[in-house]
């Protein structure tokens, strides 16, 4: 549900958490995304940064110069004045990533978790049991038969948090208990209604099922989509996974190695959130690919 | 800058590296920790023993710290846990600023209390700041002198200022470094202190959590019957977007600091940790129970103790004014 009011919680001396609800739409990223941007364009008293996600922004004060009191306020008036989300028509970046499923990289990394950590399911299995699809056939079909929206960057420099815009390819998953202490560079996965790419060899809690060998975060900016930040995304880009098999990511990670890699993306479109709104109001949600 | 303004690594410490203070912050919203001392009170007061700022880059040693050869007179401070530090063999004392000839060589071994050390220098490491701080990050390989700990042979450039050695820190302005194990950290509640029923809140307070030997610079974990945390209504009855298990909830920024629960693992995230994930986060270690996460060690007790926001900011603000020249005397 969305908030009638926004909640506004403390976390130390020097964070409140805004949040807006407690579902994933595209309604509630916008507001922690608009929350952030005129933030950032007023300069904010005592504001220090911002982390926008799904249905909340983070706010990182100093509290020697604004009091948790004074900022509820402050953003409360900010988040009255945010525009309604219906009039919004943005550009938005579409990024095709090539992406081998049930890949046997990801395979090796949850033997791996089974064998040393924790007894589970295969992940691939456990999300189509889950979601009630027929086998993982299916799971890749509908994974990659949608867009993604990159709600935001996060966890790790770079790393996209997304969700699926076709309500037909809506799955979920809970996080790893315990968490991984790592997954392989370039793994795709999915937790809650999420999914993400990491950016690195890094721990993780997504069930995963998929890898690419594009780079999304690179300190050399070798490639002219680090031209303007050494990571990719920005929130509001479109993201559609390629299915390949393991020989092309072999050659494209080769491609990537030698710098002679073509990201694949457009900048032609913009994303209308009324039409949008439109377009899912028609769609049978219990129709899966 | 001149050639010989720098110091020379004999050898590196366990884990020796560039830190300044507050670290890397405005980058939260693209993931990019704030790294910077674990230990944020021993490194402001090296610091201002020295006569820097007290956030200038010094050094964040671990465990075991380096031997350092100075290619300049200058004045130098060790504070933190103590590592026994040695001026050319000499034993010097801690918390007080030293002067140091040319050629001499400054030892830390390793840490008899406290498990972090910290040497400033006058004028501050001059290495090249990235994204607007000079702090290691040591897992993306970036900040810091070449992108991670110092090593070998290494050469470490200087600013140039003049200290003024036989200061000391008024012993009551200096931390506790515990003797006995265990440690009593603050903590507020929130953000998702209401994802927990009342018994699992009083399992969190009143739990001797063991800070693991799987802890780094990312998070601490903390070992205890994280299993028998009970949650509220909320955390299990909610929108399958969370995730199943009761600890999920659809992915948020995290504060720096925010004991993480990670399934049924309780992680405290620290200096270099994520800026968001999908688990919650029940409580929050404020700025003045931080530091002594940075003097903790694998194996140590960790009693998390609540105060409120106001009380958190409060001690935060005297922190500040305990971390400034108010606080030195002569020798």
């Amino acid at each position: 549900m969305i908030y009638d009011q926004p909640r506004f919680l403390p976390g130390g001396d020097r964070y409140m958490l805004i949040e807006f609800g407690d579902e994933m739409n595209l309604e509630l990223n916008f507001r922690g995304q608009d929350l952030a941007g005129v933030i950032a364009e007023e300069k904010t008293k005592g504001v220090l940064e911002t982390a926008p996600c799904f249905a909340s922004t983070l706010i990182h004060y100093d509290p020697e110069q604004i009091s948790f009191a004074d900022l509820k306020k402050e953003m409360g008036r900010l988040i009255e004045s945010l525009p309604p989300t219906d009039d919004i028509e943005m550009p938005s970046r579409l990024f095709s990533f090539p992406t081998v499923y049930l890949d046997p990289w990801t395979k090796e990394c949850v033997d791996d978790y089974i064998a040393k950590i924790a007894k589970k399911t295969p992940d691939p299995e456990y999300i189509a049991e889950l979601n009630g699809l027929e086998d993982v056939n299916q799971l890749v079909r509908v994974h990659s038969g949608t867009e993604y929206w990159v709600a935001s960057l996060g966890f790790w420099p770079g790393l996209p948090f997304t969700m699926p815009l076709d309500p037909r390819c809506r799955l979920v998953a809970p996080k790893y208990n315990p968490p991984r202490t790592w997954t392989p560079k370039g793994t795709v996965g999915m937790g809650g209604m999420s999914t993400a790419i990491y950016p690195e060899h890094l721990p993780g809690g997504y069930q995963v099922f998929g890898r690419t060998p594009v780079p999304i975060w690179d300190t050399e900016r070798r490639f002219p989509v680090f031209e303007d930040s050494i990571c990719m995304f920005r929130p509001g880009d479109r993201i559609r996974f390629v299915p390949c098999s393991v020989e092309e990511f072999e050659y494209i990670e080769a491609k990537v190695a030698d710098g002679t890699y073509q990201y694949n993306l457009v900048e032609y479109q913009k994303f209308s959130v009324a039409q949008y709104k439109d377009w899912v109001a028609g769609i049978d949600e219990t129709q899966r690919f | 800058m001149g050639g010989e303004a720098m110091f020379e690594v004999i050898k590196a410490g366990l884990e020796t590296a560039v830190q300044d203070y507050p670290g890397r912050i405005g980058y939260w919203n693209q993931g990019f920790p704030p790294s910077g001392p674990m230990d944020s009170w021993s490194f402001r007061l090296a610091n201002v023993l020295v006569g820097n700022e007290p956030g200038e880059a010094a050094l964040e040693c671990q465990f075991v710290g380096p031997e350092l050869r100075f290619h300049r007179d200058t004045v130098v401070a060790v504070t933190g846990g103590d590592m026994q530090p040695r001026l050319d063999g000499e034993p010097i004392e801690l918390w007080t600023s030293v002067a140091v000839k040319k050629g001499q060589t400054l030892t830390l071994s390793y840490a008899r209390t406290g498990a972090r050390g910290y040497i400033a220098i006058a004028g501050g490491i001059r290495t090249e700041p990235w994204l607007g701080s000079r702090s290691t990050f040591h897992k993306a390989g970036v900040g810091g002198f070449e992108g991670g700990a110092l090593k070998e042979g290494q050469q470490v450039p200087l600013g140039d200022a003049q200290g003024t050695p036989g200061l000391r820190v008024k012993d009551a302005a200096r931390p506790t470094i515990v003797t006995d194990k265990r440690w009593l950290v603050e903590v507020t509640a929130g953000p998702n202190d209401d994802w927990l029923d009342e018994a699992g809140r009083k399992l969190f307070l009143e739990t001797d959590w063991k800070l693991s030997p799987k802890s780094d610079r990312t998070g601490y974990r903390l070992d205890g019957p994280g299993d028998r945390i009970t949650f509220a209504d909320k955390a299990i009855n909610k929108r399958p977007e969370h995730g199943s298990i009761p600890s999920n909830i659809i992915d948020q920024g995290y504060p720096n600091g925010a004991v993480n629960l990670a399934g049924e693992t309780p992680i405290i995230l620290v200096k270099d940790g994520p800026s968001m994930g999908g688990f919650i986060n029940p409580y929050t270690v404020p700025t003045v129970g931080f530091w002594k996460l940075g003097q903790a060690r694998p194996g140590e007790v960790l009693r998390l103790t609540e105060i409120s926001v106001d009380e958190a900011q409060k001690q935060a603000v005297e922190m500040t004014r305990i971390c400034s020249g108010e606080s030195l005397e002569s020798a």
